[in-house]
């Protein structure tokens, strides 16, 4: 099977950097348009209003962008206009939904379901669970394609699919046709959700955050992938998303989402520049930045509007800049207005306002590089004298993988394997990497979580390996762990006050002290002592969060270790949450080590960074040098593949996307371990693993290290391909990320 | 799937080894030995000699224990210590009997279990759902011997329909006849059984009508009967398929107290004569039976497990 016509695209598009984006038909019809959608649901709560009078258009050949926080009825409203809400408490569906001339709200359900899958498909966020586990990743397409085409043969459906997985960018598709989805890593599956979705050229496309579960370099291809897929069909797509950086960089135009409606909507480029909403401007500033480091992010205050209690004036005015108690605010319910260009308007009663918030933004922004009071210190320079309080020397953690439950291992599990790092007092080291590299069993290594194959892990100068039960007991009250779902990190049977004393109960302190600590904590992380009563099902996301930084707190730590500590949060609480970090770090002087996979993040939080790629290290150094100076192929990818909100010179920017996945930790390719996607990969790669080694200020484990800094992010022209990439894939590993099937 | 076939064959024939010695041994458990059993207090000690020879209990117990599976693979359980018939014939006389009134009771509770499992599962609101889950409970609460009185009352006694006491009619020789003879105790057992099973159909089948596959279905436009046939009833059968097996294991055992009730002649009935005359041989022999026969179940019910996952064959 040659390349489809699609494949061809991908190569195309990706090799010019990102493709221009098709200019939409403006002058035509919308293909789907939303018109004061209401959703109800009932629940012991009482009425939830989780959609409250949305609407949209979007153009054939377009994309809309609909972005807003978890609860802002992005999603459900495209599931209720397309009758795919069944659960038992759904009270209401009203408004309408057109797909062109019907009122897909008013079909009866064969009707309807003769248009899903046909004229509208969607495309669903982690697609692994989307796709049915006991049937063939073929047959699955197939069907989308036989349910409206009762004609259609089952020989020619087959060919059919294997043509829409080749144009998809699934590699032997022939092969894959008769695998199922558990063969198939996160990104493959959600190439294949997109296969199934256009099989009948569908005249809409939804994708309802359909990059979410995946790693950035996996997201920009499958994001590269969503805009040939346009391309190909023609199709409006409704892009659903949490993710500015996401919109920014593919959507035409924007509707932003709060409290069940749209706040603000217009074109990319006005949206992300000149906001009319404060909401919108809010959102912005809450941001962490790729680009730059801002001293300090500005958190939307408060929460997320609770969908059963909804205000009666606007739904942002508790939490908005702008509104400043104004009666109007909390009073009236502000309609959309247009601003003149058509569909573009604002639902605030002060449009003019809003924009200042964003321009009243640079003084934090702009602070640190003339300042730079820490952040550009070299590791071991000046204050490398005081000691470490962490200090993780040649680590390593070997899982062993057995076939029966006495059977001897039959490989092992590289998941660390020799790292070493230093973190001082009162300092941050980021640790980032994509899913499997290790990051999180090195995080847990720390407090010894995990058995340590090898190496020494010393907290304070005491060996955590070799420490006995009592010792071990000791090290863990100074240096603490925050996980990343605080909905499972705390026991729903006790009370907050409870989880954060239980440290405080465990050294023996007395009832009322620990009382009174309790509430001192409670103060110290921003939430009232007087809930310490209250159980944790009764606190959103991120106050849980600043439960669990109080329980880490109580026992006075000197190190932290925060293992995706943001990942749950939406953006505005999550920048609540980041700057407390901060405040506390500034007060105590704790260390802390800060793992996460979001690389914004940790510029906005790391003194220094580490990258990590299947249990190596591969590049450290200050946050400065690995971001604005990054040696490493890697890290140039992974800088390159995150989207930046920005929709400002997209269509310039080089954003080559990584291929393929990360290989098993199981067999880790010889040599060095990233030659398998490295766009500069030669035959010395294969043979010598490159040590970490000094380069420009950083440490960075590449032969060709002083070699990268002129280079475009991967962008070797020629089909350099890595070494290997002819090898077949072993019988064991489905040859999910073999070879750069999305590179120029 | 051929490699996890040949695991679980040689599983199989493991546990059976392991079974067999625990069968085999139970007798030593017992006060006294065979032979005094069998010749009762007042014998002789060369008569117990004598028998103890005849029965295979010289030697070791390793030598014992060789001699008596090496007889019972070749098909040879020793006699019955009370008829002095060979075991396996009189094993072979009450087996089939047992598996068609199993065969029948199995029939029924799919018959009645899946399709109330599924009605449970997707309309639990409505009235017929509602109806339905009483059936359940009513049918997990009422014992099934005294549904079996109830039936021979009304159906046979009063309303002459029906035999109240049930011989075994081979199916291969009078289908009409088996039917009948057959039909009360098969229902007085399939009524508690098949609410289970329904119960267990209508819990995964539930959790899977909420799974994320099932809107990625809805969403390509599959319609409503495709989408529980082909995607959710079979990832939803799994728990129900171990469940059968387990049930089917039960009846193969012998449904002691409904052949009592209808005086049918089976397998259970037969080893619960043998434990009160303490015909051990005959215990043990079919002992071994229904040890085999709830192995080879597992068995299918494993193989089967990876006909409808294939997440599994690869483990």
């Amino acid at each position: 099977m040659s390349g489809g016509a699609l494949d061809g695209a991908v190569r195309d598009g990706t090799a010019h950097g990102s493709a221009p984006p098709v200019a939409p038909d403006r002058a035509g019809r919308p293909v789907l348009s939303l018109r004061d959608l209401v959703v109800e649901f009932t629940t012991p709560a009482g009425v939830v209003r989780a959609v409250d009078g949305m609407s949209y258009d979007v153009l054939g050949g377009e994309t809309l962008g609909v972005v807003g926080e978890t609860g802002s009825g992005k999603s459900v409203s495209v599931l209720a206009a397309l009758g795919l809400l069944r659960t038992p408490n759904l009270r209401r569906v009203s408004g309408k939904a057109m797909l062109g001339d019907v009122d897909l709200l008013a079909l009866p359900e064969p009707d309807l379901r003769r248009r899903l899958g046909r004229d509208v498909a969607m495309i669903f966020q982690d697609a692994i669970s989307a796709l049915n586990p006991v049937q063939r990743v073929g047959h699955q397409i197939a069907e989308a394609l036989r349910v409206h085409d009762r004609a259609l043969s089952a020989d020619a459906a087959r060919t059919r699919v294997v043509e829409l997985l080749d144009m998809v960018g699934v590699p032997h598709p022939a092969t894959r046709y008769d695998q199922y989805p558990h063969q198939f890593s996160g990104g493959m599956c959600q190439r294949v959700m997109i296969a199934m979705a256009i099989a009948n050229r569908p005249k809409v496309l939804i994708a309802d955050e359909p990059t979410t579960a995946l790693d950035v370099s996996v997201q920009a291809q499958i994001l590269d992938l969503l805009r040939v897929a346009r391309q190909e069909t023609g199709a409006g797509v409704v892009l659903i998303t949490h993710d500015l950086g996401v919109v920014a960089e593919t959507a035409d135009r924007v509707s932003v989402t709060y409290g069940g409606r749209i706040v603000e909507a217009g074109d990319v480029t006005q949206i992300f520049t000149r906001p009319r909403h404060p909401y919108t401007a809010a959102l912005l500033g809450a941001l962490p930045r790729l680009d730059t480091a801002s001293d300090r992010l500005l958190p939307i205050p408060g929460q997320p509007p609770d969908p059963s209690d909804l205000p009666p004036g606007c739904a942002f005015a508790p939490r908005c800049p702008v509104s400043r108690g104004r009666a109007v605010c909390t009073e009236v319910r502000p309609e959309a207005v247009p601003d003149g260009s058509g569909t573009a308007g604002s639902a605030c009663h002060f449009p003019d306002e809003a924009a200042g918030l964003l321009t009243a933004r640079p003084e934090g922004a702009r602070a640190e590089p003339a300042g730079a009071p820490d952040g550009a210190g070299e590791p071991g320079s000046a204050r490398e004298p005081a000691a470490p309080v962490l200090d993780i020397r040649e680590a390593m953690v070997r899982f062993p993988v057995r076939s029966g439950v006495l059977a001897r291992p039959s490989a092992w599990v590289h998941a660390v394997d020799g790292v070493s790092l230093r973190v001082p007092a009162g300092r941050t080291l980021g640790l980032v990497g994509e899913s499997g590299c290790g990051k999180t069993t090195l995080a847990r290594l720390v407090l010894r979580l995990v058995e340590p194959t090898g190496g020494q892990i010393l907290v304070d100068g005491d060996d955590v390996g070799k420490a006995g039960r009592s010792q071990l007991r000791r090290i863990r009250r100074r240096a603490q762990m925050v996980f990343q779902d605080p909905y499972a990190s705390l026991n729903p049977r006790l009370t907050v006050g409870d989880n954060v004393a239980e440290p405080l109960r465990l050294q023996g302190l007395p009832y009322g002290q620990r009382r009174r600590q309790v509430a001192d904590l409670f103060t110290r992380v921003g939430l009232r002592p007087e809930h310490a009563d209250r159980l944790p099902a009764e606190f959103s996301g991120g106050q849980r969060q600043r439960v669990a930084i109080a329980r880490a707190l109580a026992s006075r730590p000197g190190l932290l270790i925060l293992d995706e500590p943001v990942s749950a949060l939406d953006v505005s609480v999550q920048a609540q949450v980041l700057n407390l970090l901060a405040d506390l770090q500034r007060e105590s002087a704790m260390a802390y080590l800060f793992v996460s996979h979001d690389l914004a993040v940790i510029r906005q939080v790391a003194d220094e960074v580490a990258v990590m790629y299947l249990g190596r290290i591969v590049e450290s150094g200050s946050v400065r040098r690995v971001y604005d100076d990054p040696r490493h192929p890697y890290t140039r990818a992974l800088l390159a593949s995150v989207p930046v909100p920005d929709p400002v010179g997209r269509a310039d920017r080089q954003r080559v996307p990584l291929g393929g996945d990360v290989p098993s930790p199981v067999d880790p390719p010889s040599g060095c371990r990233f030659r398998t996607r490295c766009p500069i990969a030669a035959a010395v790669c294969a043979e010598e693993e490159p040590p970490l080694r000094l380069v420009a200020g950083g440490h960075t484990a590449c032969h060709f290290a002083e070699r990268t800094a002129g280079m475009e992010p991967g962008g070797q022209a020629g089909g350099q391909g890595p070494a290997e990439q002819t090898a077949a894939p072993g019988p064991a590993e489905p040859a999910a990320g073999q070879g750069p099937e999305v590179r120029g | 799937m051929y490699g996890y076939l040949v695991r679980r064959l040689l599983q199989f024939a493991a546990v059976l080894l392991l079974g067999s010695i625990a069968v085999w041994g139970f007798t030593f458990a017992l006060p006294g030995d065979p032979a005094t059993v069998l010749l009762g207090p007042d014998a002789s000690e060369a008569e117990l000699e004598a028998t103890r020879e005849r029965l295979g209990l010289g030697g070791s117990i390793v030598e014992q224990y060789v001699s008596w599976i090496g007889h019972a693979v070749a098909g040879d359980l020793g006699d019955s210590y009370y008829s002095g018939q060979p075991v396996v014939g009189e094993l072979l006389d009450r087996i089939p009997a047992t598996v068609q009134l199993a065969g029948f009771a199995m029939a029924l509770t799919l018959l009645i279990g899946v399709p109330v499992g599924i009605v449970v599962a997707l309309r639990p609101y409505a009235v017929v759902g509602r109806v339905l889950q009483g059936y359940l409970t009513a049918g997990l609460a009422v014992p099934a011997f005294w549904l079996g009185l109830l039936l021979i009352i009304v159906l046979a006694v009063q309303l002459r329909w029906l035999p109240a006491s049930s011989d075994f009619v081979p199916l291969w020789q009078d289908p009409g006849g088996a039917l009948t003879a057959t039909i009360l105790p098969a229902t007085a057992i399939a009524v508690h059984t098949s609410s289970v099973t329904a119960r267990f159909l209508a819990t995964s089948l539930g959790e899977v009508m909420g799974k994320d596959y099932i809107r990625t279905a809805r969403a390509k436009g599959v319609p409503e009967r495709d989408v529980i046939r082909r995607h959710a009833l079979r990832n939803a059968s799994l728990p129900t398929v171990t469940i059968v097996g387990l049930q089917l294991g039960g009846f193969l055992g012998g449904t002691v107290v409904i052949e009592a009730v209808f005086n049918y002649p089976g397998l259970g009935r037969l080893l619960y004569t043998a434990i009160g005359e303490r015909d051990y041989a005959l215990v043990q022999g079919g002992v071994l039976f229904v040890v085999a026969a709830f192995l080879l179940l597992n068995l299918l019910v494993d193989v089967f497990y990876a006909v409808l996952d294939p997440r599994i064959r690869l483990t």
